[in-house]
């Protein structure tokens, strides 16, 4: 009984020791998702980008030649559970961690995984806060909140219009936004002719519309969200009012046409991410054809090939760092990483851990509803 | 003097219809000195029924716009009356003889009711009218661009609120709403039939409320299940600045709440028209507590 215990415990032996040394063969890096809860979809999409970069990258000889390891673990699209996730990543031996996506969400795993020394790079939160804590550790490949408001000011200068008027719903991303592009527009000498908001959840809105054509404006930049931005539209359409409106990323929902009418959504143009289909880098159209082939859909979202983006900046961190060690690997990021081949384009990041360059493009409706990508 | 004359209709169009709901608040006021707070959702109910009924049934396509238009009128005031019928004799009639509070309790519990079976049945996302159906011509008159439905829902809402005025005054079962209204017990010696005052009193009002919610679907295309909510305390504010209980009062509430609303906006702040919406109410109330056209009723001894 004794030596059969004893073989037992050297057989167990065995295998551990074996499990130990093939888990020095590959490199282990973590994804944090939503994979249930409100934004399932969101983190289903993530998983399913970042399993198969990671294959396509294994079948090129993983990194530093070794295999890699994707370990998932479900944030629930909740800050708590979102902590326990970290907790657990943290003692799984990943040297680094893609996700997530709720700005609050990334909040509650942030100081984790920074104290682990182990560096998190999230995809789908713009919160401006995040990266102004001086975490080393922490990335993202998502633009921040701030960047949208640039990138309106720098729309509306390169459509040549001078005088602008405003208009949010006092939400405090709309009145920030709003704020933002308001700074902007006035620094760079434009001409703001209008600045209010509007009440959220009414039908009419012709008294503001009434009074927004009385300022005269050359475009209207309206920074809510898309069932005000639809009747807005319709009804600018009935007082035969032709000034274009440009509204940001919360405008971005085919529901938009649908409260509007194809007539009047027709010319309304919207800041927004690329949608998936349009990322135009030659990288994504590979990716694009490989994950259409392999799970028969398109990724449901941006911030799912942000996901994506964030594993490839990842892997090129190591590759870079030629270590998996976190703070090489956060030292080769900020200083070292210049304009990586991302999906969505170029990727940089500043001191922050912030990407640097442009992720915002601008949308217009055509006369069929359909959201065209503009070039710029 | 253009950009005044523009926001005036523009309040005059919203006004119409705070108007038309009001007068809903009003009358089961006036009779049962109740405010009914699911009136908001009979009046989403309409907006809700105007749409099933308009698709399945593509009466525009089959009967020509006006007829089209007409039959659904028809259809929703018939359904939201006998649902105000129902949410009297559910939610009201068995509290009759309770302290108000409990009424007062009931209607709020109903109007939770409503909005939810509402998003259980049609989801919580915006709803949206097919946007062909109306005609989508401007007027143009001395400079002033008036979209012809706004002028036809102003001119169907003073209609309808003539109408009513008409029926209160002037027919004998008018005069029994108003003695109702005055005093239950004595109509009842008189010979009326209070129940059937008050029955009668909740088809008209939700019928009301509800062609007001087909109008608002019709004319701006978007509804969802909490819209109720923000008209009907519009609505309720209107009843209440023209003296609740008293209909021409809600037509006059309801249409200057809409032009105040429109010039608050308009030279003021749009941010702050709701609140100048209800300073000037407050205004109104500390100098005429019982409303511009509310009478002084004598305090019972």
């Amino acid at each position: 009984m004794k030596q059969q215990l004893l073989a037992l415990v050297a057989a167990l032996g065995l295998v551990v020791g074996g499990a130990t040394a093939q888990a020095a063969d590959t490199v282990k890096i973590g994804l944090m998702a939503p994979l249930t809860g409100s934004w399932a979809s969101e983190g289903q999409g993530m998983k399913k980008i970042v399993e198969l970069l990671a294959d396509q990258q294994n079948a090129k000889g993983g990194v530093l030649g070794k295999k890699i390891v994707v370990v998932t673990e479900d944030d629930g699209g909740d800050p708590r559970t979102a902590s326990l996730a970290a907790q657990r990543l943290t003692t799984r031996d990943v040297v680094a961690v893609v996700g997530t996506y709720g700005s609050s969400v990334t909040e509650a795993s942030q100081a984790i995984y920074n104290e682990a020394k182990i560096p998190q790079i999230a995809n789908g939160s713009t919160a401006i806060r995040l990266t102004e804590k001086g975490f080393k550790h922490f990335f993202r490949t998502a633009p921040r909140d701030d960047e949208q408001g640039r990138m309106a000011a720098q729309t509306i200068e390169k459509l040549g219009f001078k005088k602008i008027a405003i208009l949010h719903d006092n939400t405090s991303y709309a009145k920030g936004l709003a704020d933002e592009a308001n700074t902007l527009l006035k620094s760079k000498g434009a001409e703001v002719v209008f600045f209010d908001a509007l009440t959220p959840g009414e039908r009419d809105y012709t008294a503001i519309l009434t009074k927004l054509k009385g300022a005269n404006p050359d475009v209207v930049l309206f920074t809510g969200y898309y069932p005000e931005a639809g009747l807005l539209l319709r009804q600018k359409k009935d007082m035969n009012w032709k000034a274009p409106f440009l509204g940001g990323d919360a405008t971005n929902n085919v529901d938009l046409v649908k409260i509007a009418g194809k007539e009047a959504a027709e010319g309304f143009y919207f800041l927004s991410p690329p949608q998936p289909q349009d990322l135009d880098t030659p990288d994504a159209a590979a990716f694009l054809t490989d994950y259409q082939k392999k799970y028969n859909e398109l990724p449901p979202s941006i911030w799912a090939v942000l996901a994506g983006d964030g594993f490839r900046v990842m892997v090129a961190g190591i590759a870079g760092a030629k270590s998996t060690d976190g703070d090489k690997i956060a030292e080769y990021l900020h200083k070292d990483l210049k304009d990586y081949p991302g999906l969505s384009g170029p990727i940089s990041f500043d001191a922050k851990g912030d990407r640097e360059g442009e992720v915002y493009r601008v949308y217009k409706v055509d006369g069929e509803g359909k959201f065209v990508l503009q070039k710029m | 003097m253009e950009e005044f004359l523009q926001q005036l209709t523009n309040g005059l169009a919203v006004g119409g219809i705070y108007a038309l709901i009001a007068l809903g608040y009003t009358m089961v006021y006036g009779v049962l000195k109740l405010i009914n707070f699911a009136h908001g959702d009979l009046f989403t109910y309409g907006a809700y029924l105007g749409l099933t009924l308009l698709t399945s049934l593509a009466l525009t396509d089959r009967l020509g716009f006006a007829l089209g238009v007409l039959v659904l009128v028809l259809m929703v005031m018939g359904l939201v009356a006998v649902l105000g019928a129902i949410l009297e004799r559910v939610a009201y009639r068995p509290l009759r003889e309770s302290p108000r509070l409990s009424a007062v309790v009931s209607a709020l519990g109903a109007s939770i009711f409503l909005q939810n079976a509402l998003m259980l049945l049609y989801g919580a996302r915006f709803q949206v009218y097919p946007d062909h159906i109306l005609p989508t011509a401007t007027l143009n008159v001395f400079g002033l661009y008036l979209p012809l439905m706004r002028v036809l829902i102003v001119l169907a809402s003073v209609a309808m609120m003539i109408a009513l005025y008409l029926f209160i005054q002037k027919t004998r079962i008018g005069a029994a709403i108003r003695a109702a209204a005055i005093d239950q017990g004595a109509a009842r010696l008189m010979g009326i039939d209070v129940n059937r005052v008050i029955l009668l009193v909740f088809l008209m009002g939700p019928a009301l409320g509800g062609v007001a919610g087909l109008m608002v679907g019709l004319y701006y295309g978007q509804i969802n299940f909490t819209m109720g909510w923000v008209y009907g305390m519009k609505a309720f504010t209107a009843a209440i600045l023209g003296g609740i209980g008293n209909i021409p009062g809600a037509m006059v509430g309801g249409l200057l709440l809409g032009v105040i609303e429109a010039l608050g906006a308009a030279y003021i702040s749009i941010a702050w028209k709701d609140a100048i919406a209800f300073l000037v109410l407050i205004l109104i109330l500390i100098v005429r507590p019982t409303g511009l056209l509310g009478e002084r009723v004598a305090d019972k001894i």
